[in-house]
């Protein structure tokens, strides 16, 4: 209720109170005002309107703003929550907080399945995960024949795909992935811990209550 | 103005006693209500912050103290804002300040003295490798734990050391002068690690001696003694003590014991005891198990004598588009693993990091593709230890995947650069 009383501030379109957020996410209140930090940096690299678009977020990711990534690409459309090409601080702090070490591990799962299910049938097809396998030889510079793809996305299918229907669905991604607790890797950042450390002039900017932090 | 609430809370803390009063900074006590642990919060007003232009400074220098994760270092655990407040999150040391220890306790003897000294040089030149001086040491600053561990406070926040003078300037050589070196006593500008260390012998002689070396209630005395280091050993000093302190009360910076001459001094490693790293913030030595356990999917191909083969999934997780770590290292913090291809075999890329890494002291266990590298020779975090594992992307092609197990993310930087020089013929170029 004291924030109507402090001087009005300019915030990105798309932005929600950081108690608000926080009620929803893993993050509290302070972290996510120094993601607000973070966001703000990315969102006004480039175009400059408090919004995160592709290539900004490419900028990010890759110090270079024009290099497209089948995965990032991924990343991106899942974060853009409302479909509408960009991702506003909300999407963003929603998102992020999928990686958090606190985050239960079957919200990763689940995620990850969303990330690998490119065309968004609720499967993961043999040729989704043959074009996967491919954008990443293709990024890494690794060249391999067709055979020895063909060998690498057979074997893995056949890991999978319990039931031999030809494609993968959910239950057995997390059958997989209990097994194989490694592939989650990239589903958990423990950087999100230090995140108030990392971006601490957020609190210059703090419009939290100072009775109620929480 | 709305009644005071019977236990103040900020953010999933709970606020206790007021510990200190600084001139830019109250301390408080109080309990994490998630963990039940003790911590120390810095309660900032940022009105003032402000209005002495710290803000920037302090910002810097927490960025700079997420740096250092030492066991005989204070932590910083959290940053929390509001409206009017800045409050840093510190570890809390129960066992209060070595100096009431002295004050209670009396001097101590050589055996404990030396035990607290090496905790302190060993953060002290933890920090100094990461560019973080001190510049306030005093036993004021050092704290005792639980177990009787030190713990070096307030590294890296001499923006809130300064005191604010009656000419409204703040000053930076400030409060007791006993422990300050000549030359910052002379205003020049001056190399903080020679500065630190002449502190740390100052806090040794007087854990030894129960009083303070340079001590004169007239402050144009005191700063005579110091320049020229002027003070006397009391009888019962042992000639080693002797011997070392006066290498570091030398009121010469440049001629000054450095820590590493420290390292080597006779008395120094008498009973020398490195400190022991709680292994937080560290990949978990269970990974370090796993990785001699031998995972049952990774036998697939069913023949022990081949490395184990990447599934198609954990190929496309080493994609960089999926590391969403590269958000946040806007400062760069250092990798804790990296990977390499290599077209040799698999059984020529072990011997060719054994090769490598035999000579620099590293003890080398192995299993079938995998390697544990030890460093015999403590670092500064303690033993670096590195495992390194073959894994199969095609018959022909294979990825080495090495990670720091234990040890400083820095050292374990360096010591990546020089393997891979010396595995120049291995590593696959495209």
């Amino acid at each position: 209720m004291g924030c109507w009383l402090s001087k009005q501030v300019k915030h990105t379109p798309g932005y929600e109170e950081p108690a608000v957020l926080a009620a929803e996410t893993a993050f509290t209140v302070s972290e996510v005002e120094a993601l607000y930090e973070l966001f703000r940096k990315i969102s006004y690299s480039i175009f400059k309107d408090g919004l995160i678009h592709k290539e900004e977020f490419q900028l990010a990711l890759f110090k270079n703003s024009k290099k497209n990534n089948l995965f990032a690409d991924r990343i991106f459309d899942l974060f853009d929550l409302k479909r509408n090409g960009v991702i506003d601080f909300g999407e963003f702090v929603r998102s992020l907080s999928v990686f958090h070490p606190n985050t239960a591990q079957d919200e990763k799962i689940a995620f990850a399945f969303r990330l690998y299910d490119l065309r968004s049938t609720g499967f993961i097809e043999r040729e989704e995960l043959k074009e996967m396998v491919l954008a990443l030889l293709n990024e890494s510079e690794l060249c391999l024949s067709d055979d020895l793809v063909e060998t690498i996305v057979d074997q893995t299918c056949k890991l999978v795909d319990s039931n031999s229907d030809g494609k993968i669905d959910p239950i057995e991604w997390k059958e997989f992935v209990r097994k194989n607790p490694s592939l989650l890797k990239n589903m958990t950042l423990p950087y999100l811990k230090d995140i108030t450390m990392a971006f601490p002039s957020f609190v210059m900017s703090s419009e939290v209550d100072d009775e109620v932090l929480d | 103005m709305s009644a005071q609430k019977a236990k103040r809370q900020v953010g999933k803390y709970e606020l206790g006693q007021t510990i200190g009063i600084g001139t830019f900074a109250k301390v408080r006590l109080a309990r994490n209500l998630d963990t039940g642990e003790h911590v120390a919060i810095k309660i900032l007003l940022k009105e003032k912050v402000l209005k002495h232009k710290l803000h920037e400074q302090i910002m810097r220098e927490i960025a700079t103290m997420k740096l250092i994760k030492h066991p005989n270092v204070i932590r910083l655990q959290e940053v929390m804002g509001s409206k009017s407040k800045i409050f840093i999150v510190l570890e809390y040391a129960t066992g209060g300040e070595l100096f009431n220890n002295i004050v209670n306790h009396g001097r101590m003897g050589e055996v404990e003295a030396r035990r607290y000294f090496h905790q302190l040089i060993y953060a002290i030149d933890f920090c100094h490798s990461r560019g973080v001086y001190h510049r306030d040491l005093k036993l004021e600053n050092l704290l005792v734990d639980a177990s009787g561990n030190l713990k070096v406070s307030d590294f890296g926040f001499s923006a809130l050391h300064q005191e604010l003078r009656d000419d409204g300037l703040l000053h930076t050589t400030c409060g007791t002068p006993n422990y300050v070196p000549p030359e910052v006593l002379k205003n020049r500008g001056y190399d903080g690690a020679p500065a630190d260390l002449w502190s740390c012998g100052v806090i040794l002689f007087t854990l030894l001696a129960g009083y303070l070396p340079f001590e004169d209630h007239n402050s144009i005395n005191l700063y005579k003694k110091i320049a020229t280091a002027n003070f006397t050993f009391p009888s019962w000093f042992s000639f080693g003590i002797k011997r070392l302190l006066t290498r570091i009360l030398d009121p010469n910076p440049v001629t000054r014991i450095t820590i590493s001459e420290i390292l080597e001094d006779e008395w120094f490693r008498k009973g020398d005891n490195p400190p022991v790293f709680d292994g937080t913030n560290e990949t978990s030595l269970d990974d370090v198990h796993a990785a001699f356990k031998v995972s049952q999917d990774h036998q697939m191909m069913g023949k022990e004598e081949q490395p184990a083969a990447l599934n198609a999934f954990e190929l496309i997780g080493l994609s960089k588009g999926l590391n969403l770590g590269s958000l946040f290292n806007i400062e760069q913090e250092f990798k804790r693993e990296t990977r390499f291809t290599s077209t040799c075999s698999a059984n020529e890329i072990i011997r060719k990091i054994e090769e490598a890494t035999k000579p620099l002291g590293y003890d080398i266990q192995k299993k079938n593709y995998k390697m544990m590298l030890r460093n015999i020779k403590a670092g500064r975090k303690g033993n670096l230890n590195v495992s390194a594992e073959v894994f199969q992307v095609a018959p022909s092609l294979h990825m080495v995947e090495v990670r720091k197990a234990k040890g400083d993310t820095l050292e374990f930087h360096q010591f990546y650069k020089t393997l891979s020089t010396s595995l120049k013929d291995v590593i696959w170029l495209s």
